[in-house]
């Protein structure tokens, strides 16, 4: 399983759709300036602060370690809320079922994928480019390579 | 006329002559000295890979020993450059190989190698002695099994957080059988294990191994078992500390330590738990250099470590740290040189740290010998920006980043230009200096100004207009590198000093306000420069005065390359061409 840390280029699928056309980019570059965490472009770049993707990942807790033929991927899960997170190597489970059921366990409610409402914990992941997912959406290797961390949402409240 | 100095006689004199910058100065006196330096040059330096053509270095220095190459700009460091920007190291490798057969060390830092370029390595130099590769990327540990397995001479690898492809811990395997004369030895940033019993051979026959850095997959038993068999290392790099606790491990980690009586670096400690922390106390006293940006170990554990570092001279260590434990590392720490404070939750909303602008004081007054600082902290004060610029005037490297953008001063609410202004003026011998927090055009003004020594500037969210970039462009008598990001201008200043960015290596702009028409003038007027604009949209498609993602412009004698990728388009010198999109597929 490769895995790589370096930024996405232009030509893959993961480009930025609320990049702006090239009329409204002189007006879309002002808003870039704001304040870097509400702007959703700057934190989509991991870019900033600037320090190194490797110490990035090692501080949102993700670790990947090869033994011969095991791998153990280990990424931080939070529930929201919560300050303390546990730690779950990831690839001890099958697929998506197998880490629901587990993290069902884990935080002693159920939990799902899908979107967000007033009844259910909802399972996020953050993937490499700073993005906070659906869990669910890709599949289960692709979901591997890209998870930095995972976030437990609580039911919605009006 | 013309008393001529024997050529025997200039190289003997040469062979004392070191320093590249001398060197250069000698080569230019006139052609027989020319002559003489470029056939006795050992050390070849190329701060920018495409600043000149492989084959003409290859062909001026044939007894070239040592080559040292820089490819992407320092950005790229922090995802601000696309993947397949470039820095490819092949070029030089072949070229290398071709004409000087007796390269011994190879030192490239953020550029694309692949297994190619290092089986080439491998096959083409017969004394081959020293590679290391830092922030590279593009190879597999099958090209590392080749440098292994062929270079018997070798004795420094070191893969300094590079991204590599890892099939696997066999590579360790490919090192003779026999002694070998490996020195240092650095396989950190590898994920998978190596078989701890190939490593554990590999050091038993490595009488000289003086530096060992092993990678998170090494376990604690494993890193007790090598330090046994060598007790000689001068410098560590831990592997993971993440094993529950048991007293008779933890007895015997601390032997193994105890007995490392050199040891003077000591860094990765991933995962370490406070618990383990006493396991290196043996070694504290006699270490220079360590390395805690990976421990997330808190803040009365952490002194209690560092208080016991009475020789430490590099300290790198994580805002876990707090005010309170720079005060202590301030008394305790005597020596220091080099302090780096990294943040521990990049994420502003996150950020809960009792660290502040005061760590940096304590740090400033009670360290007489520190002269580098990169610090990371949510916001500063001027009032802490001129007490650190009175107490260490002897500061070379000044990196400070607020974290969040635009902070002023949040004691006074002022832009932090006097603070600034304080480190430029006091600081005379500073070389290097990253800016933050709220900055108007008027700090650039006493940076150009006093800043007489500083080679590389690194500028994030800061200035009002131009001016900014005109203070800097037209003071700043040794500036050679300079970075900008997200500052709105551009085109003015970039025109109308020109001439300057020809006595610099570089310049990069990302997310300013450089209009792909200045680009296009800059490059017409200044052929000696390479100006690309890297930029997800062809630039032609847009109206001239809009806007380009980023800009990257270096001085070069070999012209553009031919290498870009789709995003990168090199201006052309000719006005008619226009935009030039060079590449070789």
């Amino acid at each position: 399983m490769e895995v790589s840390n370096s930024c996405s280029s232009f030509s893959s699928s993961s480009v930025d759709s609320t990049k702006p056309s090239p009329s409204e980019s002189s007006v879309n570059l002002s808003l870039s300036l704001t304040f870097p965490s509400t702007s959703p472009q700057r934190e989509a770049k991991q870019d900033w602060p600037p320090i190194k993707s490797r110490l990035r990942d090692t501080l949102k807790g993700r670790r990947l370690i090869r033994r011969g033929n095991d791998t153990s991927l280990f990424v931080k899960v939070y529930m929201e809320g919560v300050p303390i997170g546990r730690k779950l190597d990831l690839c001890a489970f099958s697929g998506y079922e197998s880490l629901l059921e587990n993290l069902s366990h884990m935080f002693d409610t159920s939990i799902i994928c899908g979107n967000r409402d007033r009844k259910h914990h909802v399972l996020t992941y953050e993937d490499k480019d700073g993005d906070w997912m659906m869990v669910g959406d890709i599949p289960w290797d692709m979901f591997l390579e890209t998870v930095r961390r995972l976030k437990i949402t609580r039911p919605e409240r009006y | 006329m013309g008393l001529r100095l024997p050529s025997k006689v200039l190289e003997h004199i040469l062979s004392f002559i070191d320093s590249n910058e001398d060197r250069n100065s000698v080569s230019l006196v006139c052609k027989s000295w020319f002559e003489t330096e470029r056939k006795t040059r050992k050390r070849v330096f190329v701060g920018n890979c495409y600043a000149v053509s492989p084959a003409a270095v290859a062909k001026r220095f044939p007894e070239v020993r040592s080559l040292t190459l820089k490819g992407k700009p320092h950005f790229a460091d922090y995802n601000l450059v696309p993947d397949g920007w470039g820095g490819y190291a092949w070029p030089w490798i072949e070229a290398m190989a071709a004409k000087c057969p007796s390269l011994e060390e190879i030192r490239l830092k953020r550029m694309v190698v692949t297994d190619e370029c290092l089986e080439k390595i491998a096959a083409s130099f017969k004394d081959f002695k020293v590679l290391v590769l830092t922030s590279c990327e593009g190879f597999s540990t099958d090209g590392i099994a080749a440098i292994a397995a062929t270079c018997r001479n070798l004795r420094v690898l070191e893969l300094r957080e590079c991204i590599v492809e890892d099939l696997g811990g066999d590579w360790l395997s490919y090192f003779p059988e026999t002694s070998t004369s490996l020195v240092s030895l650095d396989f950190s940033c590898l994920d998978s294990e190596v078989k701890i019993s190939d490593l554990e051979r590999l050091v038993s026959r490595s009488p000289n191994l003086k530096s060992l850095k092993l990678n998170p997959a090494v376990t604690l038993d494993g890193l007790v078992s090598l330090l046994r068999r060598a007790p000689q290392l001068t410098e560590l790099g831990t592997g993971s500390f993440a094993a529950q606790l048991k007293p008779e491990a933890f007895s015997k980690l601390s032997e193994a330590f105890s007995n490392c009586k050199q040891l003077q670096s000591l860094s990765g400690l991933w995962d370490v738990l406070p618990e383990y922390l006493p396991a290196l106390y043996s070694v504290c006293p006699g270490l220079t250099s360590l390395n805690l940006s990976y421990a997330t170990v808190r803040m009365p554990d952490l002194v209690e470590l560092l208080r016991r570092c009475s020789k430490l001279q590099k300290l790198w260590v994580m805002d876990l740290i707090e005010d309170k434990g720079l005060e202590a590392v301030a008394s305790y720490c005597k020596e220091l040189r080099e302090l780096r404070v990294f943040p521990s939750a990049p994420d502003l909303d996150e950020a809960n740290i009792p660290l502040t602008e005061q760590g940096l004081v304590f740090v400033s007054k009670g360290c007489r010998k520190l002269e580098s600082v990169l610090y990371f902290c949510v916001q500063f004060t001027n009032a802490a920006l001129l007490t650190i610029a009175r107490k260490r005037p002897n500061l070379k490297c000044f990196r400070l980043c607020v974290i969040e953008p635009f902070a002023p001063d949040y004691k006074t609410n002022e832009p932090l230009d006097k603070g600034f202004k304080a480190i430029a003026e006091g600081c005379k011998d500073l070389r290097r200096l990253s800016v933050s927090g709220l900055l108007s055009d008027k700090a650039f003004k006493y940076i150009g100004k006093h800043a007489k020594k500083v080679r590389m500037l690194s500028i994030a969210f800061a200035g009002d207009s131009d001016l900014m970039l005109h203070h800097l462009l037209s003071g700043c008598e040794s500036l050679k590198k300079l970075e900008i990001r997200d500052c709105p201008f551009g085109d003015t200043a970039l025109l109308e000093h020109a001439a300057k960015l020809e006595t610099m290596r570089s310049l990069w702009m990302s997310s300013c306000f450089v209009s792909f028409g200045a680009c296009k003038l800059l490059s017409q007027k200044m052929p000696r420069l390479n100006v690309e604009v890297i930029d997800e949209h062809p630039p032609e498609t847009r109206p001239e005065s809009s806007p380009v993602e980023r800009i990257y412009i270096y001085r070069t004698v070999a012209g553009p390359r031919m290498d870009t990728p789709e995003f990168v388009w090199t201006i052309h010198k000719n006005p008619e061409i226009g935009v030039s999109h060079l590449a070789i597929k």
